[in-house]
C-alpha cells in the first residue's frame, strides 16, 4: 500500500489555515491533496513525522476537521479508512490533535468558500508544491 | 484699515506656514500605541508632557547641547542598569515606552519636524550592566524601528559599554541593525557571561517562506549552543507556527498605518542553570485589542458570561488575555478557530516543566509546571508594553 509523506511529498514545515497563508496551509492539503485520495474510497496512510518540523493546530484543524466541517465525508469514514503512521514519539502529540479535531467537527456546518483566487491575486499563493505524486495513488 | 509692514507680512506667512504643518499632523491618525481605546491621533505635546512627566519617576534623560545652547531639543534616553520584565519591569517598559514615543515623531511627521518637539538624539547603553534575553529583543525591536524611522542613520557608540552587554549585543546581532557597525571592543580578556543570546531573526508578516526558514535558523542556532536537541522542540515549533500566524491575522490591521509589520525572535542558553529560553516579539495592537475584531470574539463573550465576570472587569487586558488563552479548553462549538494561542503552551506541558509568559499591552498571562502540576496566573500591569511578548522558559537536562 502506497504511504503518503507529508514531509517529503507536501511541506516539511505545514503551516497556515488558508491559502492565504502561504503554501502549504491545512487548506490547500485538504482540498488538493486529503479530498481526492480520500474520494477513491480506499485506505490510506499518511506518515506525519518524516522530514515534518511541526504542525500548527490552524493547519491540522483546517486539513482533517474541515473534512467534515464543509460536509465532503462523515468522521465515522475517515476514521475507517485514515491511518496515521510515525516513528518519532513526539508526534504521537499530532496524530492525538488530528484524531481530536476529526471528532469534534461537526458534520457540514460551514460552507467552503475558497480563498485560492484571493491568495493568488494577494501573491500570497504561488502553487510552488508539485502534486504529480497524487498519481502513483490512483 | 491699517496697512501691515513688510516684516509684519512676514511673520504672518510664517505664522501660517506653521500652523498648516502642525494641524496636518495633528488630523493625521496614524499608529502610535499609546492610547488603547481607540482615540489614536498624533500628538507630539503629549509625548513632550509625558517625557516631563517620567523624568519625575525615574526615567533618565539629559538634553544634547550645542555649546549652551539646547540643541533643538534633542534628548538621550538612558537605559537603566537592569532591564527585565520581572524584577525591573516598570523602569525596563519605561524605558522601551520612551523610545517608541520618540519614534512615533519620526514615522508621523516625515518633514519640518516641531522645532518644540523633543527629539530622540541617542539611548545611552553606558550604564546598562544585565538585561533579560527577551529585553534584550524587544529593545533591539524598538532601536531597529527608530533606526528605520531615520532612515538607518543610526551609529552604536559602545566605547563605555559593559564588556558583557557587548559580547550579548553581538551574540544577539544587535549590530546587524546599523550600516554604520562600530569597531568591535576589545573583548578578549573577559570571561563569556553565563548566558548566551542566539542571533535574532526578524520577519515580515505575510511572507510565510520567509517564516519557515526563520524558524529552522533558530533551531540551528539554539542546537548549537545548547550541543543537543532539545526535547519537544517539534512543538515549540508549532508554537512559533500559531505566533507567527497570529501576528500575520491580529497584530496588524489593515487600517492601521505603521510601517513595520515585523515580529522578532531569538533565544538564549544560560550555562549554569541550563534554563534554555526562547522569545518570541511583535510591535502590533496586542491580543487583548485585537479580540473584539476577531473571529473568536464570541467566544471570549461566552467564556466571561460562564465566569459570571462584572463587564469593568471583562475590558481589563488580563482578563481578556486568559480568556484568549482559555478558550479552547472550554468550547465545543462549531467554531474552531482561536484553537491558536493554546498552541503556546503545549511545549511546557509536553515537557513536564517550564513556564511561559505572554505580555501584551496590559495583560500579563503566565503559566507554569511545578511537580507536574500546571499553574497560571493573570496579572494587570500598569505600564503597558507596547505589542506582544511570548516567553517559553525550559530546563535542559
Amino acid at each position: 500500500m502506497k504511504i503518503l509523506y507529508i514531509g517529503k511529498q507536501f511541506s516539511d514545515d505545514p503551516a497556515g489555515r488558508y491559502y492565504t497563508d502561504g503554501d502549504g496551509s491545512g487548506e490547500e492539503f485538504r482540498e488538493e491533496v486529503l479530498r481526492p485520495l480520500l474520494k477513491l474510497n480506499k485506505p490510506l496512510t499518511i506518515n506525519i513525522d518524516e522530514n515534518v518540523e511541526g504542525y500548527g493546530s490552524s493547519f491540522l484543524v483546517e486539513a482533517f476537521g474541515g473534512l467534515i466541517k464543509h460536509g465532503y465525508f462523515e468522521s465515522d469514514y475517515i476514521n475507517r479508512v485514515l491511518n496515521l503512521d510515525f516513528n518519532d514519539s513526539d508526534f504521537e502529540f499530532y496524530a492525538r490533535k488530528i484524531k481530536q479535531y476529526i471528532k469534534e467537527a461537526i458534520y457540514n456546518s460551514e460552507q467552503y468558500e475558497s480563498t485560492k483566487e484571493t491568495a493568488i491575486n494577494e501573491g500570497k499563493f504561488k502553487g510552488s508544491i508539485d502534486k504529480s505524486f497524487l498519481e502513483d495513488f490512483k | 484699515m491699517k496697512k501691515i509692514t513688510r516684516d509684519q507680512r512676514i511673520r504672518d506667512v510664517k505664522r501660517v506656514l506653521k500652523q498648516r504643518i502642525l494641524g496636518s499632523t495633528t488630523k493625521r491618525k496614524r499608529h502610535t500605541d499609546n492610547n488603547l481605546n481607540g482615540e489614536l491621533g498624533f500628538n507630539w505635546l503629549k509625548i513632550n508632557d509625558w517625557i516631563k512627566n517620567e523624568r519625575t519617576h525615574g526615567l533618565v534623560i539629559s538634553d544634547v547641547f550645542n555649546g549652551k545652547k539646547l540643541k533643538r531639543n534633542r534628548i538621550v534616553v538612558h537605559l537603566p542598569e537592569r532591564m527585565n520584565f520581572s524584577n525591573e519591569y516598570d523602569s525596563t517598559v519605561q524605558c522601551l515606552t520612551a523610545i517608541r514615543k520618540l519614534t512615533s515623531l519620526y514615522e508621523n511627521v516625515k518633514t519640518d519636524l516641531p522645532k518644540k518637539a523633543l527629539k530622540l538624539a541617542s539611548v545611552n547603553f553606558d550604564k546598562l550592566a544585565s538585561i533579560s534575553t527577551s529585553a534584550a529583543l524587544v529593545l533591539t525591536a524598538e532601536v531597529s524601528k527608530w533606526n528605520i524611522s531615520i532612515r538607518k542613520k543610526l551609529k552604536p557608540q559602545v566605547e563605555n559599554w559593559n564588556k558583557d552587554i557587548f559580547i550579548q549585543f553581538e551574540q544577539l546581532g544587535f549590530f546587524d541593525l546599523f550600516e554604520n557597525k562600530p569597531s568591535r571592543k576589545n573583548t578578549e580578556t573577559s570571561a563569556s557571561p553565563d548566558v548566551d543570546f542566539v542571533r535574532y531573526v526578524k520577519g515580515q508578516c505575510g511572507n510565510s517562506d520567509e517564516a519557515k526558514a526563520k524558524k529552522k535558523e533558530l533551531k540551528a542556532e539554539i542546537i548549537k549552543l545548547v550541543g543537543d536537541n532539545v526535547a519537544k522542540w517539534t512543538i515549540l515549533h508549532s508554537g512559533l507556527t500559531e505566533a507567527v500566524t497570529n501576528v500575520t491575522h491580529h497584530a496588524y490591521p489593515d487600517e492601521e498605518l505603521c510601517e513595520e509589520k515585523s515580529w522578532y525572535l531569538t533565544g538564549s542558553y544560560n550555562k549554569q542553570s541550563k534554563e534554555m529560553k526562547v522569545a518570541f516579539f511583535d510591535q502590533g495592537i496586542g491580543i487583548p485589542n485585537s479580540l473584539p475584531a476577531s473571529q473568536i470574539w464570541e467566544k471570549v463573550l461566552s467564556y466571561f458570561s460562564k465566569l459570571q465576570l462584572p463587564i469593568a472587569e471583562q475590558a481589563k487586558h488580563a482578563k481578556l488575555l486568559e480568556a484568549a488563552v482559555s478558550i479552547d479548553r472550554t468550547s465545543t462549538d462549531k467554531n474552531d478557530r482561536g484553537k491558536g494561542l493554546q498552541d503556546l503552551l503545549e511545549f511546557i506541558r509536553e515537557r513536564g516543566e517550564g513556564y511561559l509568559s505572554i505580555f501584551s499591552y496590559h495583560g500579563l498571562y503566565k503559566c507554569w509546571i511545578e511537580n507536574g502540576k500546571e499553574y497560571s496566573k493573570a496579572e494587570g500591569m500598569k505600564r503597558p508594553l507596547n505589542g506582544t511578548l511570548i516567553i517559553w522558559n525550559v530546563k535542559l537536562n
